[in-house]
């Protein structure tokens, strides 16, 4: 563990990252108590500029505080992200982890499977979902599960048909290991760390996934999020800037921290890639 | 005869208009915005409002009318109405010509209202429905025999209302689905050249045209831009020159007005009336009880609607009827309606009829439905939840597409509570009788009667406002109608939407219709 | 058997495996449209304004909308077999002359977005990865991330606030000057000019995907034994990051490249709503909301043909130019 921050912690930009994901985390965990009132109350006069009226970000249109939106949708987005990621390495562990270990016809339908999900315009195909689940948290969170989960299963596979001919998987068929046994116990925390790579990008992808549908005007009405707040305030981006710019600054930094730790994880589980220099 | 006088003294002033205003130049390229890319050009068989914007500049209308309400001749030289009201003479023009070089005739009057407008055109057979025959004695006159007079009729002979379209393309043929639909020919300025999908619709000057002169322009092009803050710079950019209904966000318009090139009007709006309402679902949920959505009405803060979400252009709800309708004497301001929203009188009616709050203060839950065109209407929901949460009615929003949501309230009946608008035209009848007669209760056609209300006075007289030639005793009966709609509110009428139209100072004569946008731009030049 | 034999059979093989998956997702966004509430004639119902049930039973029947689903499919299906897509409800024209309509305009804003991309990627991942750690690499690293996370609709309106508004260097948005109906040359120069800020915003996004893929398999390059053999031989750094290191990593970055060609002919509905370009992405969008199913399915269609074709191309030039790599 000590080997692995330390190898984290050479990589500074991966630090700050860190540290700014613990800060956006911590805001959505006390979000009620600072802003303890629904973030869609018109708290005030409308349109205020940020620091005016009480509003330290500022209000939108309908006299709601920015900065409250901002606080509470924070839990909305990390959740969204969070969800989808684990429904998708969930899926995409899965169909990798028969597909690779069992090869053949197993492989051949599971592979065949995740083309078709890989093959649709993915972008599209997430709007398709949502417009027919009609906009809701649970739409976009399933939605962005079904684009996402083909590349993990892709990886997995990769990983599944390199491990399952080592020898200490060999060594477990001999001892009589169920199969189920050896792909969960045994080879899949083989291959953790690249899932563990490929999964904290994808919760940036998920955040900014569900802005560009907010965009589209396919947000959930009824709760806080950024994405929700990017939706309403996109038209008066010339009039009143702060409306949304200050969540996309959110979304923006947050998916920054993310990546930023997920470059991290990447060179600090791969020690390989460090020999070169 | 005193009409048929009246109007050929209008139309010599119209055509001297023409002569004598200002240095028109001619020449030059309109480009202007169409949002969002219609279906298609039929305008005969679809009021979907893109279509309006481009249609009308190649179809015409018997009609115009002028800002103030007043029928301008276009195809129609003069028309006279009989004693009785039974019989409606049209003379029309002469040597005018469609757009493929055929002569237009009566023949083409009678074709388009009893083949086409009142068989497929959304409101037209409302519009028709006392047309019995049209005879044809000549090339150039047209008379409508009427069951019962329609005055109404002659309110709706606009090019966008009513276009008169060519027999000799349409006889024999699928209307629906002709080819007309997307290549249309008219006798109107410009002539349609070519629909580019996702791009544009470009209009070119008709050198026939029986205005002589007319039209300034050599060009008309309609751009779709789907983004509205795109819209907006290129408005300001100078690449586009007119964008109407709410083509330009009103928070951007309000910015755009402070320029020395950019000017905003209201005009042109005055034939479509519009009115955001609440429709309530009257036989099932919630709102059954007249008192719960009178309550509903008093507690709305109309005022702050109009503000913060429409920037100042609206007007709040009086009545059920538009105060646009004053000028006929059709409007009186009802109670139940206050500007500024009354919480604690909504709350007393709530507790007089029982409706008590339980621990959390909450009275009753429902699901309120949104329009799903556009972001304002979004805002206004969230907005009513917020005060409706005030007098104890918890609201959560449902947003869905288009089809989702026309099957939902005009199909299914599926809802409780639906925020909407509504065009109520030019006369009530046209407009406003839709949404309330037991006779249109129609399951599965869009826009009439979803709250499902029934009233048999109401019924009476909405029957007899149809029919009555009276001002004074029309007026009472309109008067009437709207005591017992404030009464019941099957609709909680919230304020009269004002489009805003928003144009570059250097286009000329494009906003002289009452009917704007939808009207033919035959007098719009470019001042460079 | 020779290699080209093998290849032949190799895309025979792949081929064969494509045609079901391109069935399998007509079959899947057929059952998914029809699971959603409504049908093209309400949208064109709700639209004119108000129609009446028998007018709508009427325009049903035209579109073959009230045959059971079942039958709807085969029908569709039947017609895709003779490479008929049908005609869209909605447009009342053929659904593949309003697609190829809309596939240039995408295919150029694409193929232009991916060069750009794939240029800065390359170019920024081999800086980052010969200063790696330094900061330059940080520098790098950073900026690629920003403009992929900054939310694209931002970017690209930003874009048109500065260089079409004040700056007046381009146009705000369509694929041509509609006032002017250029021909010719001036015209390819007209949507040159149209095309700068789209390209730009999309690239943006991409750029931070190459960067960072570069990178890594530079990185990744510079473990492999051969570099610690080309340095025990004397060779120079320089020398051995510019001849070999670079030339083994481009490959995979080369293949990503392919891969992304495919997935974005769907197109950025974003950016060309943003940008009004006229593109298969907003005409997906707009199919979508109006359910004119034959389009949006043809749209998909396409989308996936063009993925398997793509796919299939850079899988084979790839196995010539890297003889290592044998297809499978």
């Amino acid at each position: 563990m000590n080997e692995f921050w330390s190898r984290y912690a050479r990589n500074r930009s991966a630090v700050m990252g860190l540290g700014i994901l613990v800060l956006v985390i911590f805001m959505a965990a006390i979000a009620s108590l600072i802003f303890p009132d629904d973030p869609f109350r018109l708290a005030g006069i409308p349109l205020s500029v940020p620091g005016a009226n009480g509003f330290f970000l500022g209000s939108d249109t309908l006299g709601r505080d920015v900065a409250s939106g901002i606080a509470h949708g924070a839990k909305t987005s990390l959740l969204i992200g969070l969800v989808a990621t684990f429904a998708a390495v969930f899926i995409g562990i899965i169909f990798g982890a028969f597909s690779g270990y069992y090869g053949g016809l197993v492989d051949d339908i599971l592979m065949r499977i995740t083309e078709i999900f890989q093959t649709i315009p993915s972008f599209v195909f997430a709007i398709l979902l949502v417009a027919i689940m009609k906009p809701s948290i649970e739409s976009i969170v399933i939605a962005i599960t079904v684009v996402s989960w083909p590349g993990v299963a892709r990886l997995v596979r990769g990983e599944f048909l390199s491990l399952k001919n080592r020898e200490f998987v060999q060594a477990c068929h001999t001892i009589g290991m169920s199969d189920m046994r050896i792909i969960v116990r045994e080879i899949l925390p083989n291959c953790l760390s690249p899932i563990i790579v490929v999964g904290s990008l994808m919760v940036a992808t998920a955040i900014l996934i569900e802005s560009g549908l907010a965009f589209l005007g396919l947000g959930d009405p009824n709760i806080m999020s950024w994405g929700f707040q990017i939706g309403a305030g996109r038209t008066m981006l010339r009039s009143a800037w702060w409306v949304c710019t200050f969540p996309g600054i959110a979304i923006l930094v947050t998916v920054l921290a993310i990546n930023l730790v997920g470059e991290g994880l990447n060179d600090a589980l791969n020690p390989r890639l460090r020999e070169g220099n | 005869m005193k009409t048929l006088l009246k109007s050929c003294v209008l139309a010599i002033s119209l055509l001297l208009g023409a002569i004598s205003a200002q240095a028109q130049k001619s020449g030059g390229t309109l480009v202007f915005l169409v949002q969002p890319e219609p279906p298609s050009l039929a305008a005969y068989v679809s009021t979907s409002g893109p279509i309006g914007l481009v249609a009308p500049k190649v179809y015409e209308g018997l009609f115009d009318y002028d800002n103030d309400g007043k029928i301008v001749h276009v195809l129609a030289e003069s028309h006279a109405v009989s004693a009785d009201g039974k019989t409606v003479t049209f003379n029309l023009r002469k040597g005018v010509t469609w757009h493929d070089g055929k002569p237009f005739t009566s023949a083409d009057v009678q074709f388009a209202i009893m083949n086409v407008l009142s068989k497929v055109h959304p409101r037209g057979p409302n519009t028709f429905s006392e047309v019995e025959s049209i005879d044809t004695p000549d090339a150039h006159t047209a008379v409508l025999n009427l069951k019962k007079p329609a005055p109404y009729m002659l309110r709706a002979l606009s090019a966008y209302e009513s276009p008169m379209v060519p027999k000799h393309l349409l006889e024999g043929t699928d209307i629906k689905s002709a080819k007309l639909g997307n290549k249309p020919v008219g006798t109107g300025p410009f002539k349609f050249v070519e629909w580019k999908k996702g791009q544009y619709i470009r209009l070119d000057k008709n050198e026939n045209y029986w205005r002589k002169g007319l039209p300034y322009l050599d060009k008309i092009v309609g751009r779709f831009i789907p983004d509205a803050s795109t819209r907006t710079a290129a408005m300001e950019n100078g690449e586009v020159l007119y964008g109407a209904y709410g083509a330009i966000p009103n928070i951007d318009a309000v910015r755009l007005k402070k320029r020395d090139d950019i000017s905003v009007t209201t005009d042109g709006y005055s034939m479509i009336n519009p009115m955001a309402l609440i429709e309530f679902n009257t036989k099932k949920g919630a709102f059954v009880d007249a008192a719960v959505r009178k309550a509903i009405s008093l507690a709305i803060n109309r005022e702050f609607l109009i503000k913060n979400i429409w920037f100042g252009y609206g007007k709040p709800a009086t009545s059920a009827l538009t105060s646009n309708f004053s000028a006929t004497g059709l409007h009186a301001a009802m109670p139940n309606f206050p500007a500024k929203g009354d919480t604690a009188a909504a709350n007393a009616v709530l507790d007089a009829a029982g409706f008590k709050r339980n621990s959390d203060g909450v009275r009753m839950t429902a699901v309120l439905d949104l329009i799903p065109y556009g972001e304002d209407w979004r805002r206004a929901g969230e907005y009513l939840k917020q005060a409706m949460g005030d007098i104890g009615i918890k609201l959560d929003l449902r947003y869905e597409d288009v089809p989702t949501w026309l099957r939902r309230i005009y199909h299914k009946y599926d809802f409780a509570m639906n925020v909407n608008y509504f065009y109520q035209l030019p006369d009530p009848v046209l407009g406003v009788h839709r949404h309330y007669g037991t006779n249109m209760i129609r399951k599965g056609t869009h826009f009439v009667n979803s709250s499902r209300y029934s009233n048999a006075a109401l019924d009476k007289l909405l029957a007899a406002g149809m029919i009555e030639p009276d001002a004074t005793k029309r007026s009472a009966i309109y008067k009437d109608v709207q005591k017992i709609l404030a009464e019941d509110m099957p609709v909680v009428n919230l304020f009269e939407l004002q489009f805003l139209t928003v144009y570059n100072t250097k286009l000329k004569g494009a906003y002289g219709s009452a009917l704007g946008a939808y009207g033919s731009f035959a007098e719009a030049w470019i001042d460079d | 058997m020779s290699k080209s034999g093998k290849v032949f059979w190799h895309i025979l093989r792949r081929l064969s495996q494509g045609v079901p998956i391109i069935l399998a997702i007509v079959v899947l966004n057929f059952f998914l449209l029809n699971l959603a509430e409504g049908d093209a004639v309400d949208v064109l119902a709700g639209e004119a304004g108000s129609a009446t049930p028998e007018y709508m039973a009427e325009l049903r029947a035209k579109f073959g909308l009230d045959k059971p689903l079942p039958v709807q499919l085969l029908v569709y299906l039947k017609n895709v077999a003779s490479l008929d897509l049908g005609y869209s409800f909605r447009h009342d024209m053929a659904v593949s002359e309003l697609i190829i309509d809309r596939f240039w305009p995408t295919l150029l804003l694409m193929v232009t977005t991916i060069i750009i991309a794939i240029g800065f990627g390359i170019f920024l991942g081999l800086m980052a990865a010969v200063g790696l750690n330094t900061w330059k690499d940080s520098v790098i690293s950073v900026f690629a991330l920003i403009t992929y996370a900054t939310p694209l609709f931002w970017v690209g309106l930003m874009m048109i606030v500065v260089f079409s508004i004040h700056l007046g260097w381009f146009p705000t948005s369509g694929m041509e000057t509609v006032a002017a109906f250029y021909e010719g040359w001036d015209r390819v120069v007209d949507i040159a000019h149209h095309l700068v800020l789209p390209t730009i915003t999309l690239s943006l996004f991409y750029l931070a995907l190459y960067t960072r893929m570069m990178r890594a398999s530079m990185l990744e390059q510079y473990g492999q034994d051969y570099v610690v053999t080309a340095r025990a031989k004397g060779l120079t750094e320089r020398r051995i990051t510019f001849v070999h290191v670079l030339r083994n990593a481009l490959l995979p970055v080369v293949t990503m490249a392919g891969v992304q060609v495919g997935a974005m002919i769907g197109g950025s509905v974003i950016v060309e709503s943003v940008f009004a370009w006229p593109g298969l992405g907003m005409l997906a969008f707009e199919s979508l909301f109006a359910r004119d199913l034959n389009l949006l399915l043809g749209i998909f269609l396409l989308s996936s043909v063009l993925v398997v074709v793509v796919n299939l191309t850079v899988d084979v030039i790839y196995s010539f130019l890297d003889p290592r790599i044998e297809v499978s």
